[in-house]
This record gives structure tokens, C-alpha cells and sequence, in this order.
């Protein structure tokens, strides 16, 4: 089943003098149970079709369809609540609001989402167990170390159920064991609950584990490769 | 997470900056109003002086009177009419007098004087002169005895300050010269001995006496016992002249008044001018004198007085005066509305400072599907709490100094009290009781937040997402 589908997408700044083209006409699908990084050397434009995955940005030209929704018919607004009910992001860093809890955090999204308190909760529990943290329900993130809070991020993206995980370059901030761990986390989750994850990354680390490889270059697929190596 | 939840815990997170900002607003709100409470008593209280101790708050006058206050725009005064008005429910008492000009003159000093007329019984009904006869005053003889007694010697000092100096009533001698609390109870006996000072309020059915103002007396040298002589112009041209034993000296407020003032019965004055049953005006005496019962009061004495006679509030009667306050509160009101613009930039300087700070936050809430008018919501219900904090402190920090202020006026002693009589005012500050100003700087501040926040909810709704991610 097809989460994402990109038909050849363009996203051009013309912000400076130059005009730049960040994505060049793309054509990619995303199946449900993905588990799929993006490469490429920086500058290549991982980040501007993860934004145009997830229905941050819209794109110059070409079209996106997620979970049946084409998000150049959406208006901002909607798009916020696209994101809210779809999407789940995961951020190179910042990801958490400090005056919440590592608990609380984890069930802002489902609070947006109106969830009734004791499912919430129950969900609460169940995924700070999963990242590991479940002596941590009531630490700030101030109090949580970088790999932590990127635990605790995941866990807030995919507290919801969303269609699909979109983390941009989520362990660049990470020392290898707490890339590592973060790692063992999403591939147990990627499992467990059958979440697509799309990341980027330069992280070699990263590469290794993934079950799907797309290499940018200018904007452009230059490979799209599927390995074999389970988890 | 409640909105108000957020809001309440994201105050915290920079303590500090929360409360310098509410602070700021905290001292603006404070000092404006503690300023303003000072600002409006003192006119409050001008005008109640000048109400009670020269123009009333109602007058019957000749219509042409108020522009020519002269005896030939007087009017006979109808004893019907009088009792007509009288029978109005807020009408204490109508007060015909007499005001009109003369030169004084005692020994070889003479002065343009002003001459009041009154009925000195009915007078007290709507005036209060009589409350204001000096009863102490630090004449050179009483300064001369009060050296040879054993007092504290920055005594000595206010001594020469406020020699000449005259008193109504002994607590104010002894606030005035700086005798402190503890030591009024031993030291006002010698004082009130040494100063006491001779003189009474005139009484009707006498003739030939008069009451002077303070700075009168001084000038002509005539102290009661002694005689001054009134010459000047009477009724349609007639020439007026009289001999008068100065009964007693008051101490009027207003310093052009208290040098000018000269008060002799009703009977005396028709007589010197020549003008029987005659009077420039009658003060109407009123019971209620609320502004809004006072212009219905205005509004049916009118009715009652018909078109031959003009019924006048204080308010027309004090043009002059009206004026100045106006003019002395627009320079206190610009100097509040600096205030308050400093505290705006205080203010919008935090804005602008966690605006920035949050930015990267504000991109990633937005990201993750947080809808950008309640993200607007946290942040201004924010800045109104904060806002708010400020204001509330301020109102309740003003509200003992102002009551203390006003149940017991801050009076100035020493070189700040002759600087204040110099200027022509009662070294006196009262403060107004909490009133619309109160509201005002609630108001104001209100004003700067709404615009901080709506500068800040502007910002939100604006903000770019990919770029604030990115910072
Ligand atoms: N908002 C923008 N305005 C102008 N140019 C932009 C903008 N965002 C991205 N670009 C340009 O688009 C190109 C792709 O940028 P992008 O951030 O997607 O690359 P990336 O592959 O994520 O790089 P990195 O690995 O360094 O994160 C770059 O040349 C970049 O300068
Ligand atoms: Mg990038």
C-alpha cells in the first residue's frame, strides 16, 4: 500500500540572485512499513523534500498524495491539521517544548487531537516504555540528555499513529551508542507497529540499518536502492 | 495541555524577565497613580477652598454681573423670590451679599481692596469664613517671647522662616513649624501662650466693623482694635466713604485673595454704597453637592429664578482658576504619558526578545500540527498575565498610600512650606480618593499590551516554518 506518492516534484528558491533548484523533478513512493533513508552530500535537497513530504512547503511544480490527500489542494490551515493528523516529525534537534514534561511532550500530539485522557495516558505509557524511559515520565527535557530527548521525540511523533515518521537527519546531534539505541528504537517501532520512517541522514550508521537507500544529487534521484538486510 | 496551562508555565521558564517586565509595569502603574491621586486632591481641594471661602457653589446673579462684576449689575433682592428658591429640596440657605471695590486705608498706607458684604449668620450656611479667623500668628513680639523660652533649636530655624505667619487653627501652627508628634503635647502650650492672637467674626445687627485678610493686615499695619477707612464708588456714581474697627483677620487661601480681603456686615456695605436692599450676588447654599444633583439643582433654580436673574455654578464663577488646573493637568498628564512610553519600549523590548528566542519553538509547534491562532493564544494570554501581575501589584501597592494620603494629607513643613506659600498655594498635598483615574491607567496599560500582543500574534501568524526551522 502506497503512503507517499511524488510525481515529479520541483521546489525552486529564488530568494538569491541565482535561482536554485532543490528538488529537480522527483518521482518516488513510500509503502506502508517503509523504513527508507535519504543520502546525499549537502546542498543535494534531503531536506526540502522531506518539508515537501510532510506538507511544510509546497512545491513549485509535480504533486504529492498523502493517505489519499493531494496537498497542493489543501489550504495552510488545513495543512497544519494534515500535519497534526499524518504526519510525524522527528527534527535534528529542538524537538521537544521545554516546559512540559518527557510525558507530557509525548502527549501533546494527542492532546491537540482531543484523545480522551485514559487512552492517552495508557498510550503515554506504553511509548515511553518503548523509548526506554519509563523511569523518565516526569523529567524536563532540560534534564534529558540529546539522545533522550530524541527518544522522546519519536515517541511524540508516533504516539498519534501518524501515516509516516519524517526525520531529517535525526542522530547528526547523537554519539554512536545513543545513535545506536534511537536506531534499535525506530527499527523495533518500524516493526512493532508497522510505521513507515523516511529519514535523511549522512550518517553512515544510519545508512547501514535502513531497508531502502535514495541517494540525492542536485536535486535529483540518482539511486534508489533496496537492501536486503533485515533488522 | 490547556492553552492556559502552557501559557501559566512558559511565564516561568525566563523568571527573571517575567518579572522585571512586570515590574516595570508594577512602578509605571504605581508612581502614575500615586502622581495623579496627588495631582487631582490638590485641585479637589482649590476647589473646595475657593467654594467655601469665596464663591459657594451656586450664585444668584444679575445675568450681566459675571462678565462686569461691578454694584451697578447688582439687583434688588426679592424676599419672595429668595424664599421661593429656598423651598428647592437641595437649597440649605440663599446669602445675599455685597462684592465691590474700595481703597483701604490705615495710618499712611493705603490698598485697593476688595469688600464683601455678608449677613454674618446666614453667611456661615454657605461659606466658612468664620472657621477662618487667626487665632495664632508669630508676630515680631511673639517671636521676640518665644526666644526666651527653652525650645529645640531647629524650632528657631522655622521660626524666621514663617515669622509673620498665621494660624487658624494650633495643629497647623505646630505641623507647620515642625514640632513632631511626640512633642506637640509639651510644646503647643508655650507656643499657643506666646502667638495667641486677638480678634472674632463679625455678628449682625453691629455696625462698623470689619474683618481683614491676613496679608491685608500686614500690609496696612492694622491689627483688630485698630481703624481702616473704605472710600470708593457707590451705587450709580455716588462716592462711598466709612470708618471700620478691624474685628478680627482671617487667613484666606488664595494669596491674591487673603491681600485684598475685606468683610463687613451686609447692613454696612448697602449702606456705604449706597445701595439698600441691594445685593451683587447671593450665594445659594446647597446640601448635596454631588456634580450631578448640583447641575439639576442649577437646572431647577433656573427654572424658579426665571430670565430676569442668572443662577451660576462654581464652575462658571472660577473660569480663571479652571483654566489654570486644566492647563497644570495637561503637563501632568504628558508627563504620565512619558511614563507610560517607556514602559511601552520596556515592554515591547520583551516582546521582541522572546519573539526571537521562541522562534525555532514557534516553527517546530507549528510543524508538528499546533494551529497558529492557538499558538497566538499561549503567547498572548502570556503577555496579558504579565501585563496584568504588573497592574494589579500597582493598583494594591497605591491603595494604603493613597487612603493614608488622603485621611491625613501630607503637609510640608519647614522651607518646602514657604516655598509652596510663596507660590501662592497651602503648603498642603491631599490625595483623591481612587476614582475614573484608576481606571485610566488600567486602561493605558491595557492599550500598551494590546499592542504588544498584537505585534506578537502578527508575527505567529506570519512566521515561515521552514525558515524558523532552520535558524
Ligand atoms: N529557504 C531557502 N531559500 C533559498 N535557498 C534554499 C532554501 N532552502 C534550501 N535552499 C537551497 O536549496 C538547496 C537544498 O537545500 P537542502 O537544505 O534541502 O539540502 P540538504 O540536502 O538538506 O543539505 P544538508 O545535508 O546540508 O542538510 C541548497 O542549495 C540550499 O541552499
Ligand atoms: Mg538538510
Amino acid at each position: 500500500m502506497k503512503v507517499v506518492e511524488i510525481n515529479e516534484v520541483q521546489k525552486t528558491y529564488h530568494d538569491t540572485e541565482v535561482e536554485v533548484r532543490a528538488v529537480n523533478g522527483v518521482t518516488l513512493s513510500f509503502e506502508k512499513g517503509d523504513f527508507a533513508v535519504i543520502v546525499g552530500p549537502s546542498g543535494s535537497g534531503k531536506t526540502t523534500l522531506l518539508n515537501l513530504i510532510g506538507g511544510l512547503d509546497q512545491p513549485t511544480a509535480g504533486e504529492i498524495i498523502v493517505a489519499g490527500h493531494r496537498l497542493s489542494e489543501l489550504k495552510p490551515s488545513e495543512l497544519i491539521d494534515f500535519r497534526m493528523e499524518h504526519v510525524g516529525f522527528v527534527f535534528q534537534s529542538y524537538n521537544l517544548i521545554p516546559v512540559l514534561t518527557a510525558a507530557e511532550n509525548v502527549g501533546f500530539i494527542m492532546s491537540l487531537q482531543k484523545w480522551p485522557k485514559e487512552k492517552r495516558m495508557a498510550r503515554t505509557d506504553e511509548l515511553m516504555e518503548a523509548v526506554g524511559l519509563s523511569d523518565r515520565h516526569k523529567s524536563r527535557p532540560s534534564q534529558l540528555s540529546g539522545g533522550q530527548q530524541q527518544r522522546v521525540a519519536v515517541a511524540r511523533a508516533l504516539a498519534p499513529r501518524p501515516e509516516f515518521i519524517l526525520a531529517d537527519e535525526p542522530t547528526a546531534n547523537l554519539d554512536s551508542k545513543s545513535a545506536e539505541t534511537l536506531l534499535d528504537i525506530m527499527e523495533k517501532l518500524n516493526r512493532e507497529e508497522e510505521m513507515t520512517f523516511i529519514f535523511s541522514t549522512h550518517d553512515v550508521r544510519v545508512m547501514k540499518r535502513a531497508r531502502r537507500v535514495i541517494t540525492l544529487e542536485d536535486g535529483k534521484v540518482v539511486s534508489d536502492v533496496r537492501t536486503n538486510h533485515s533488522a | 495541555m490547556k492553552v492556559n496551562q502552557l501559557a501559566w508555565r512558559n511565564l516561568w521558564r525566563n523568571r527573571k524577565r517575567t518579572l522585571i517586565t512586570a515590574a516595570s509595569v508594577f512602578f509605571a502603574v504605581f508612581f502614575a497613580l500615586v502622581m495623579r491621586s496627588f495631582q487631582l486632591g490638590t485641585y479637589e481641594k482649590m476647589y473646595s477652598d475657593v467654594i467655601q471661602s469665596y464663591s459657594g457653589y451656586l450664585q444668584l446673579q444679575n445675568p450681566s454681573y459675571l462678565d462686569e462684576p461691578n454694584l451697578d449689575n447688582g439687583f434688588t433682592v426679592d424676599s419672595v423670590l429668595v424664599s421661593r428658591l429656598e423651598k428647592d429640596p437641595n437649597v440649605e440657605a440663599v446669602v445675599p451679599r455685597i462684592e465691590s471695590f474700595a481703597l483701604a486705608a490705615a495710618g499712611s498706607r493705603t490698598q485697593g481692596v476688595m469688600v464683601l458684604g455678608v449677613e454674618p449668620e446666614s453667611e456661615s450656611k454657605a461659606l466658612n469664613i468664620r472657621n477662618r479667623i487667626v487665632r495664632y500668628k508669630l508676630t515680631p513680639e511673639a517671636l521676640e517671647a518665644l526666644k526666651g523660652e527653652d525650645l529645640p533649636s531647629r524650632l528657631g530655624k522655622n521660626f524666621e522662616l514663617f515669622a509673620g505667619e498665621a494660624f487658624t487653627e494650633a495643629k497647623d501652627m505646630a505641623s507647620i513649624l515642625g514640632v513632631g508628634k511626640r512633642d506637640t503635647a509639651s510644646l503647643l502650650p508655650v507656643l499657643t501662650r506666646h502667638t495667641a492672637y486677638p480678634g472674632s467674626y463679625l455678628s449682625s445687627g453691629e455696625t462698623g466693623y470689619a474683618i481683614i485678610g491676613n496679608g491685608l493686615s500686614d500690609y496696612l499695619g492694622a491689627v483688630p482694635g485698630d481703624t481702616i477707612v473704605l472710600m470708593g464708588q457707590g451705587y450709580h456714581g455716588t462716592s462711598a466713604a466709612g470708618l471700620y474697627v478691624v474685628r478680627g483677620v482671617v487667613s484666606m487661601p488664595n494669596p491674591e485673595i487673603d491681600n485684598r480681603f475685606v468683610c463687613i456686615t451686609l447692613d454696612d456695605a448697602r449702606w456705604l454704597y449706597a445701595a439698600p436692599e441691594m445685593a451683587t450676588s447671593a450665594i445659594i447654599g446647597i446640601r448635596n453637592s454631588e456634580e450631578k444633583e448640583l447641575a439639576a439643582t442649577q437646572e431647577r433654580l433656573r427654572e424658579v429664578a426665571g430670565d430676569e436673574l442668572a443662577v451660576r455654578n462654581w464652575k462658571e464663577m472660577n473660569a480663571l482658576l479652571l483654566n489654570q488646573m486644566e492647563a497644570d493637568n495637561k503637563s501632568g498628564a504628558i508627563m504620565i504619558g512619558i511614563l507610560y512610553l517607556v514602559i511601552a519600549f520596556g515592554v515591547f523590548g520583551t516582546v521582541l526578545m522572546m519573539m526571537a528566542e521562541r522562534r525555532r519553538e514557534f516553527g517546530m509547534l507549528i510543524s508538528i500540527g499546533m494551529r497558529r491562532g492557538r499558538l497566538a493564544g499561549v503567547v498572548g494570554l502570556e503577555m496579558l498575565l504579565i501585563g496584568l501581575l504588573g497592574v494589579v501589584a500597582g493598583v494594591i501597592a497605591s491603595l494604603p498610600v493613597v487612603f493614608m494620603g488622603h485621611a491625613r494629607p501630607l503637609r510640608f513643613t519647614g522651607e518646602m512650606a514657604r516655598m509652596y506659600e510663596d507660590y501662592g498655594f497651602e503648603p498642603v498635598m491631599p490625595m483623591l480618593l481612587p476614582d475614573t483615574y484608576y481606571l485610566w491607567q488600567v486602561v493605558v496599560v491595557l492599550l500598551i499590551l494590546t499592542v504588544a500582543i498584537s505585534f506578537s500574534v502578527r508575527k505567529i501568524f506570519k512566521l515561515n516554518v521552514i525558515n524558523a526551522l532552520r535558524a
